[in-house]
């Protein structure tokens, strides 16, 4: 609690702004190249990211922490990182190791608009945000308030159809106006709940595929839309059971399954499309052998998907391609306990990803 | 005749000859030069044996016999079957294990039917396969006591049916990474299936009393069950902290020992729940001695600890539908095809 009030403080007075800054600006150089592939961090000292969104006509980067949504904005000397909305509560997930969230999930509606999955409250009391964002980086010392957002979704109770009431919005897939989201709280059901958009508003938070009953596997993650306009979700399985990831395919009109593929994957978490090829990408989190943990070309087959490692990662969470097919990643990184009177390292970072087809 | 003909003429005679061959065994399909497929119970997938250890009749002949045979054992008085015996649902009815001399485990005998399908085997997952499993409880002293397997070889390759055997089978006389070949081969085949449940979703829609069909809508809804009992064996496979032994004074650590991951303390392998009827008493300790005793547990939400599972909270189920799903257990997931198989004659 006494570390929360002080990092509010620290954002109040910019200081984060500083701190992401000078570390994003220290990493810039630092390459690490897989084959033909180009890993270069390009913001660092983030507090467990879990979010990549990229928005429509100015290419920033948007990027879900802990405390805060931070835009990366490419500049001739790297990227400087910017806080664009604050005051997130926080939630912990996992028993150990445990991981401080905030907002989760991010995806653009539209250039003006940021929607942001929340994970930061327990479940049957999260929603999904709406927020304008502007083509320009918010002024250090006004960042947007978590509160201050245009539009708000769910919460989906404790009820019928959710033994739990959902939260943990992890994934989100815009398709035209509809609105997929993954969501994790009942585990008997797997929720992807759908929000369909009129005139620019957005409706109800809506249970719309029960992934868990269709595939018989744990926890939908990550969503998004293939080229030919199916809804394609990964189910990321049990955390302590390896290789039982999944990718899935849906009718994203009538939420029907149409194809369900086995990975070899521990913990499928993101997945992505390239812009140019289509080609399929995916993270392996891999939480019960982090040393797993990577970057994967996905190739799917009739039963199953054949997995190519591109690229190792530290616990990656989040992707999301460019349109010059530039691969924005997320990763929490690991953290050294902190000894006494120390402050905790901050090992999340942001990689940029080249010399993908 | 032409060659198509002729095609059509040998296909038809094999699929006669493996259509007998299924008939006539219950559990294993024969095939082609000794190879065999397991012939999974409606409900089940198909069995699949790793490539270094490919189902064989004999093998698994031979590996029903080692199971059975209590000459595994350091003082010849227990076998595998003592502990995981077909007449008590492959485990043996007991809170905890006995193993030679009278010696007691701290944990209760897991049920071998459809281990086939495991991801992991023993309670807190230390083995990854059947055959890695194996050869644990012949060696541990609370339990077998075999003193070694160099011992074990030994006393095994005395005995000239088993050296007979071994060398049909394997090609060589006896060893040890061969007696858990053999005996998971047997393992495989011992599976559970064909329920009132099965038949129910295959359409059935008579296979299920009233009050089963209610306690099935429990199990997949309110009642939380699926979160973990999923999939056509009930189970996810995963470890989970429900709360069982974290109180005592010398709490089972379960998973953790092995995975070194704090959130895995006090959590242990999801069972299945084929056949539950039979396997009192349940969880991994043996301490609640029914099923209403395990419901009860489970609408209470468990036992608090740090580590306490998030799917694991308070149901508030109705006594109706406490009873609904004990019926639903009991009778849904009883198996048409349980493989009640008699002790082999044991080869001198």
């Amino acid at each position: 609690m006494q570390r929360m009030v002080r990092l509010e403080k620290w954002v109040r007075h910019g200081m984060v702004v500083g701190i992401l800054f000078a570390a994003a600006m220290s990493f810039g150089h630092a390459r690490v190249t897989a084959g033909q592939t180009d890993v270069t961090p390009v913001a660092s000292n983030l507090d467990n990211p879990c979010g990549v969104a990229i928005q429509p006509g100015t290419g920033d980067i948007f990027v879900s922490t802990h405390p805060a949504i931070v835009r990366l904005v490419a500049g001739e000397e790297g990227y400087r990182t910017f806080v664009e909305i604050q005051g997130f509560a926080t939630d912990v997930y996992g028993k150990g190791p445990k991981y401080e969230i905030g907002p989760l999930g991010l995806a653009f509606l539209d250039k003006k608009t940021l929607i942001v999955g929340g994970g930061e409250n327990k479940d049957g009391e999260e929603v999904v945000r709406f927020y304008a964002v502007g083509a320009l980086p918010r002024k250090p010392s006004e960042p947007l308030l978590a509160d201050a957002m245009i539009h708000q979704v769910g919460p989906i109770k404790r009820g019928p159809a959710s033994a739990m009431g959902e939260g943990n919005f992890f994934g989100i897939a815009v398709q035209a106006s509809d609105i997929f989201v993954t969501c994790n709280g009942d585990d008997t059901k797997g929720w992807i709940a759908k929000i369909a958009v009129k005139d620019g508003c957005p409706g109800l938070l809506t249970p719309f595929i029960p992934t868990k009953v269709e595939t018989e596997v744990d926890a939908p993650a990550a969503a998004t839309i293939s080229p030919e306009g199916k809804l394609i979700v990964s189910q990321f399985g049990e955390i302590n059971v390896p290789g039982d990831a999944l990718l899935t395919y849906y009718d994203p009109k009538t939420g029907a399954l149409e194809r369900r593929l086995t990975t070899g994957l521990h913990d499928l978490i993101a997945i992505a499309f390239h812009p140019k090829s289509g080609k399929l990408y995916g993270i392996d989190f891999a939480w019960m052998a982090p040393d797993r943990g990577a970057l994967y070309l996905l190739e799917p087959g009739e039963e199953e998907v054949a997995t190519t490692r591109i690229a190792t990662l530290d616990k990656g969470t989040a992707m999301a391609f460019a349109s010059d097919g530039t691969l924005f990643v997320s990763a929490l990184g690991s953290a050294k306990e902190p000894m006494a009177g120390q402050t905790k390292d901050f090992p999340g970072k942001v990689f940029k990803i080249t010399g993908l087809d | 005749m032409s060659s198509e003909r002729r095609c059509s003429w040998i296909l038809a005679a094999v699929f006669s000859f493996l259509a007998v061959a299924w008939e006539s065994s219950p559990r294993v399909l024969a095939g082609v030069a000794g190879k065999a497929e397991i012939r999974a119970p409606r409900g089940l997938p198909k069995v699949k044996a790793p490539p270094d250890n490919a189902l064989e009749e004999r093998k698994i002949e031979l590996g029903m016999q080692l199971y059975f045979d209590p000459r595994l054992s350091g003082d010849n008085s227990v076998s595998c079957a003592t502990c995981h015996d077909p007449r008590r649902g492959w485990s043996n009815g007991d809170a905890v294990a006995t193993g030679i001399q009278g010696k007691r485990g701290a944990r209760s005998s897991p049920t071998v039917l459809n281990s086939a399908y495991n991801v992991f085997q023993f309670w807190d997952g230390r083995a990854a396969s059947l055959e890695e499993q194996v050869l644990g409880p012949i060696q541990n002293p609370l339990e077998m006591g075999m003193p070694s397997l160099a011992v074990l070889e030994e006393k095994l390759n005395a005995i000239p049916g088993y050296k007979v055997q071994f060398q049909k089978v394997f090609g060589e006389e006896v060893t040890a990474p061969n007696v858990a070949k053999a005996i998971a081969a047997f393992e495989r085949t011992v599976l559970a299936g064909d329920s009132p449940y099965d038949r129910y979703l295959a359409g059935e829609k008579g296979a299920l009393s009233t009050a089963a069909r209610r306690g099935m809508e429990v199990f997949f809804n309110q009642g939380h069950c699926s979160a973990c009992h999923a999939g056509p064996n009930f189970t996810d496979n995963a470890f989970h902290n429900i709360g069982i032994g974290v109180n005592g004074s010398t709490p089972d650590i379960g998973r953790e020992a092995i995975s070194k991951l704090e959130g895995d303390r006090g959590s242990f392998k999801t069972p299945t729940l084929r056949d539950i009827a039979r396997t009192a008493p349940y969880m991994h300790d043996g301490s609640l001695k029914n099923l209403e005793a395990v419901i009860e547990h489970y609408n209470q939400g468990g036992i608090a600890n740090p580590q306490l599972d998030e799917e694991i909270f308070p149901l508030q189920l109705t006594d109706q539908e406490k009873r609904d799903l004990i019926t639903f257990l009991k009778e849904g997931l009883s198996s048409n095809s349980y493989p009640a198989l008699e002790p082999p004659s044991l080869p001198e």
